[in-house]
């Protein structure tokens, strides 16, 4: 395929030299696993550059992308679809095809007539409902981890296994096989190309055996509603069923769980901030924004549909841009002091769940559980930190994760 | 206090609903219903806060319109 030609290539030739910065989301420093990382704040350091620049090694096949680096830009591309296209069958890719991830792949209108299908299902009104179930599996979780010792792992031990199981229940499975699907969106997202393929190859099968599965016997879950639908007056294709239902699995797979990690990292080693929110439960909600604003995770990749100059900077069709939620929380022209967790920010219109038509639909489920998990962790767990002698492992790229989060408490 | 609404801007992240539910209602989507609002005295604290927080920019405090 020729776009991968381009990816070996050299920087454009219709990039100006003098806009060509070494940074990249990959493999900058930071960004691959690191001990005791903070790769949030190894990219803030760009706000000290240009609006926007060139980077050549920026995607995870090694792409050259434009990184726009100021909040308000960033709006100005993600709130523009005609000119910066969603169209890019990241997953589809990694095995030869093109069919887009639905809603995230496609743009206006097509994008309105699916978002207008699910957002009923993902409404804050419909998550509320959800918050029982929620806050009853964290107290599970977080009672067995108190009750076996002074110390665990918090991301194989609460983390993953609350978010998880958190969203194969709102698809209607069961999570006898959670481990199984986690071990698939790491591969997926972190894995080399075979790896990736392969995983890719599972969740696609797994979906279309799910959809056949709800099409012969309904019940009412997610699955069934998918292949129940209708837009437009007509059934969605196979295709369609198969771009939802993937998404959707591979959206909610980690997310969550590295936002709750990287929240108790935090807490872990700032015991004033810790001691604070604990006695005063009723600032989680607050305080979680905050946090999310400071350790966002998702990249956003946009492709030019033709030539626009952007703030000086030539970018011409079939472009990349990226537009990083973890440089955008930085600005310091919308955010005071942009580096500082201020827990107790009040206005706080950062973009963690991305701006624009694409605004993360599963944004409500993700923020009430990221503000039950911190809840009931901290009602549960007395005063914690990184235990002595662990170090938690961290990672950039196209999501921001962290491997591990051992902690200890007396 | 008035909240001027710029419905095409909205997407839905009810950050506004979020501060002030009683000032900001959301259709059966998650989006703000269309037109401005008229903010009650004791409201105006926490909608100005609600419109601030608005991720799109779809919410202009127009603090000139008396309740
Ligand atoms: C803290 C956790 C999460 C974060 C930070 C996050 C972030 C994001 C971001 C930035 C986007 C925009 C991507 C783009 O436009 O290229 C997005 C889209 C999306 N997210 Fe999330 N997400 C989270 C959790 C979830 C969960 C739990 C679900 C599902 C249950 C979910 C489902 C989706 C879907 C379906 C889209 C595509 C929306 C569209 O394109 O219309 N997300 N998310
Ligand atoms: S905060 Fe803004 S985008 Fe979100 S619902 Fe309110 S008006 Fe819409």
């Amino acid at each position: 395929m020729k776009k991968n030609e381009v990816a070996s290539s050299p920087v454009p030739d219709h990039v100006p030299p003098e806009l060509v910065r070494d940074f990249s989301l990959f493999t900058s420093p930071g960004m691959p696993p690191t001990v005791n990382g903070d790769p949030h704040a190894a990219v803030a350091c760009v706000h000290a550059g240009p609006p926007i620049f060139y980077a050549p090694h920026n995607t995870r096949d090694g792409r050259g992308t434009w990184v726009i680096t100021r909040a308000r830009d960033q709006r100005r591309v993600l709130q523009d679809t005609e000119t910066f296209s969603s169209h890019r069958s990241i997953f589809a890719s990694a095995l030869g095809e093109t069919w887009p991830m639905i809603s995230l792949e496609l743009d206006p209108p097509a994008h309105c007539v699916f978002r207008s299908l699910l957002n009923p299902l993902f409404s804050p009104q419909r998550v509320t409902a959800l918050e029982p179930a929620v806050r009853e599996r964290a107290i599970a979780l977080i009672d067995r981890i108190a009750a076996s010792g002074t110390s665990c792992d918090v991301m194989k031990d609460f983390a993953f296994p609350f978010a998880v199981n958190i969203f194969l229940r709102f698809l209607g499975l069961s999570d006898h096989r959670l481990d199984i699907f986690v071990g698939w969106g790491k591969d997926l997202l972190h894995g080399e190309p075979v790896k990736r393929s392969a995983a890719a190859q599972k969740i696609v099968s797994f979906i279309d055996d799910l959809a056949a599965l709800r099409r012969k016997v309904p019940v009412g879950d997610f699955m069934t509603f998918v292949v129940q639908a209708k837009v437009e007056g007509r059934p969605l294709t196979d295709k369609e069923v198969r771009g939802i239902g993937v998404l959707v699995f591979v959206a909610g797979l980690d997310t969550v769980a590295a936002a709750i990690g990287f929240d108790l990292s935090y807490l872990a080693r700032n015991p004033k901030d810790q001691e604070w929110l604990r006695s005063k439960p009723e600032r989680i909600v607050l305080a979680a924004e905050e946090l999310l604003r400071a350790f966002p995770t998702v990249q956003m990749l946009r492709v030019a549909t033709k030539d626009i100059d952007f703030e000086g900077a030539p970018i011409r069709k079939g472009d990349y841009i990226s537009c990083a939620t973890m440089i955008a929380n930085r600005d310091p022209a919308e955010f005071a002091c942009p580096d500082t967790v201020d827990l107790a920010r009040e206005e706080n219109s950062h973009s963690a769940f991305a701006n624009g038509p694409h605004r993360c639909l599963g944004s409500h489920l993700a923020r009430r559980e990221i503000v039950i998990g911190l809840e009931e962790w901290l009602a549960r767990i007395p005063a914690f930190r990184i235990k002595e002698g662990t170090a938690p492992i961290t990672h950039g790229g196209h999501v921001f994760g962290i491997e591990n989060l051992i902690l200890d408490w007396c | 206090m008035r909240i001027i609404v710029d419905k095409a801007k909205c997407q839905g992240h009810a950050r506004c609903w979020a501060h002030a539910p009683d000032v900001f209602t959301l259709d059966d989507e998650g989006y703000i219903l269309p037109g401005d609002i008229k903010v009650a005295m004791g409201d105006e604290l926490l909608a100005a806060r609600g419109a601030r927080s608005c991720p799109e920019r779809a919410l202009e405090i127009d603090g000139t319109a008396g309740p």
